[in-house]
């Protein structure tokens, strides 16, 4: 699921001559464990790969760990209001979980489509933060937990039947999504537990096969066996569809977890609007009327007359550029969200009649070997 | 696994002609629900068809419970002393599973197993308990099975109780808590060895039977719940994605009901031939209890008899005037151990056919179970591949109308 790169670079030219396709290519990989007990943690390779100019040379290798992406994440958020910043995975996990091979993969794999993400977003790509993050040395980058406002002051909202129904929809979408989350890490769970079972019954049932001895001995034989590889099959098939499926699922509750964080800073921008324009109004209302009574505070009056006008104005401007940017990211939200769901939902059934496919044949080839069994007794 | 009938009556002739061939068929149906609370149990019918003179009348109806099977299966096991009695299903049962639909037809198929094996062997077909058992009207049959039944002190009780008695004698006899004597026979030895070797391993064989039956139903219920989550996650969002997750959500419910049709098919057809190849064990481990007594008892008796004679011989040689007394005494004695002799072997003979015919019905039985487990899961399999399969056009059609 990563995202495209803004252009291949095809040419055999040098990488800084401009006429060359710019590119700009990142790559999280090699998680390592540093660190000792408690402060334990994993650190991984970001190799970025570019001929932009902006950049130091074709390729840039720097040690990043987990809460430098997020103080990534939350500087882009701080800059680029309207715009989803992409999601990041989870930080708190089960704490016997967090070093655990698959834990790590899974977390190396979304934060490596977290930065592809960026690097191809036409407007986050350009940040200068994405810059320090990919190439300055380790001792440079800041960590910061940065806190979303949602708005626990006056309950100023806007008045658009639109954004009431997207609002409502992305709530209603993230209980659903939470709920189907839970439901196919359950699934998961027990395609796992009935692979256990099989693999307990098929040692039971050989075990009963070496006690009879006969040909009926070396039927409950066949049938245990054949039961112990279908239980590899189905535990195999467990973790296929936690990567392939459960995994989008989860990223998607993440993004519109993200939505509803670009939802508040709009609430935000749009209480500060009005609460600027309020004071504006009411501070012009005391310029005239001071102005009337030709008092010497005439001149005082003026001045922060003017601030307040030009603060009010710059907050009118950012809450409508908020209002643009997000209409523009929903509707590339809802494309790619389409395009990643049905890919998803493709490799899930393919899988399922996989699966499903391998256990009927290998139950169906026990059958001969049964019948040989019954009638050689 | 109904065993076959003596024979099948197919001439048209009158059933009372002597030259039409002998019947004996039973067949045990309609579990009613009797009784309030506590004391609530299931009646059954038990119908007979039959042409042979002891028994009254081509056909017979009468109701029987639990507890007169049990009376059947305790007065057999008395008076057939070698002969693997048939098992019974279990007595106890968690209280609020007693009376669902499941265990009724459970138990229901496994009683009626019981009657037919013993109306099919051609020992126990001829007892006259089972002529009672089969025809005597309820009173009667009220009566007998609140009648104390002989050395069984108690009131019929469980098989688990029963075999716990007499499993007690037997590893009593084998650790040495009594005087040891046993027979030293290498092949009864290996027998012995061999049964209760099976018996561990199908235990734990029908334990993770039943388990795996418990895991089809979860992922089954989990499927279900997984759909339902899915269709709604559809109606939330309206467009030609909501279309495909509601697709994959109505496909999951319908595998959800696939999955759990098949373990309850598993349960009917293969963890429920499992118990009963344990209770047929079980069933023999009594039997060779039975053997353990009947050898003991003879070698008391022989032992005592030759002390007898050596007193007789004594007081004859004293020409004591109780020899007369004695001589009577070791008459009666002689004629005892002889019969516990004559028992002993009995039950020994028996045994060595009831092993044959045990193995053999066992291999057929349990490679029919077989046969059945692995044609189910095959065509379960199939079925969920289909499934998944016709779903992906639908999945392919929402995303190329995006």
């Amino acid at each position: 699921m990563i995202a495209t790169q803004r252009s291949v670079s095809g040419s055999s030219q040098s990488p800084r001559s401009p006429s060359s396709q710019p590119y700009l290519s990142v790559s999280v990989t090699d998680p390592v464990k540093l660190g000792n007990g408690v402060q334990a943690y994993i650190s991984y390779r970001v190799i970025t790969k570019t001929n932009l100019p902006e950049y130091q040379g074709p390729e840039k290798i720097v040690i990043r760990r987990y809460s430098d992406f997020v103080w990534l994440r939350d500087r882009l958020f701080e800059k680029y209001k309207g715009i989803f910043i992409p999601p990041l995975p989870e930080k708190s996990a089960v704490e016997k979980f967090r070093f655990s091979a698959e834990f790590i993969e899974m977390r190396r794999q979304a934060l490596d489509i977290f930065v592809n993400r960026i690097a191809s977003h036409h407007e986050l790509q350009q940040s200068e933060d994405l810059r320090t993050f990919l190439q300055a040395d380790e001792e440079d980058v800041q960590s910061k937990v940065s806190d979303v406002v949602l708005g626990k002051e006056k309950p100023v909202e806007e008045s658009n039947p639109e954004y009431e129904k997207l609002k409502h929809y992305i709530f209603e979408l993230e209980n659903h999504l939470a709920e189907a989350q839970k439901h196919a890490y359950r699934l998961v769970k027990r395609h796992r537990e009935l692979g256990q079972s099989l693999s307990d019954f098929g040692k039971a049932v050989k075990l009963l096969g070496a006690c009879e001895g006969n040909s009926l001995g070396k039927a409950f034989s066949e049938l245990g066996t054949k039961s112990e590889t279908l239980s590899v099959k189905l535990q195999k098939e467990a973790h296929q569809l936690l990567m392939n499926f459960e995994e989008p699922l989860k990223d998607y509750v993440r993004a519109v977890q993200s939505i509803k964080a670009t939802i508040a800073e709009r609430a935000n921008a749009f209480r500060r609007q009005c609460e600027l324009a309020e004071t504006t109004k009411l501070k012009e209302i005391n310029l005239n009327k001071l102005t009337l009574m030709r008092s010497d505070k005439v001149g005082e009056a003026e001045i922060e007359y003017q601030e307040l006008k030009a603060e009010s104005e710059e907050a009118t401007r950012m809450f409508e550029m908020i209002v643009r940017l997000m209409n523009e990211e929903i509707v590339r939200f809802q494309e790619q969200k389409t395009l990643d769901m049905g890919i998803a939902f493709h490799e899930f059934a393919k899988g399922q009649a996989r699966l499903a496919n391998g256990i009927a044949n290998a139950w169906r080839s026990l059958i001969p070997k049964l019948e040989a069994c019954s009638s050689s007794s």
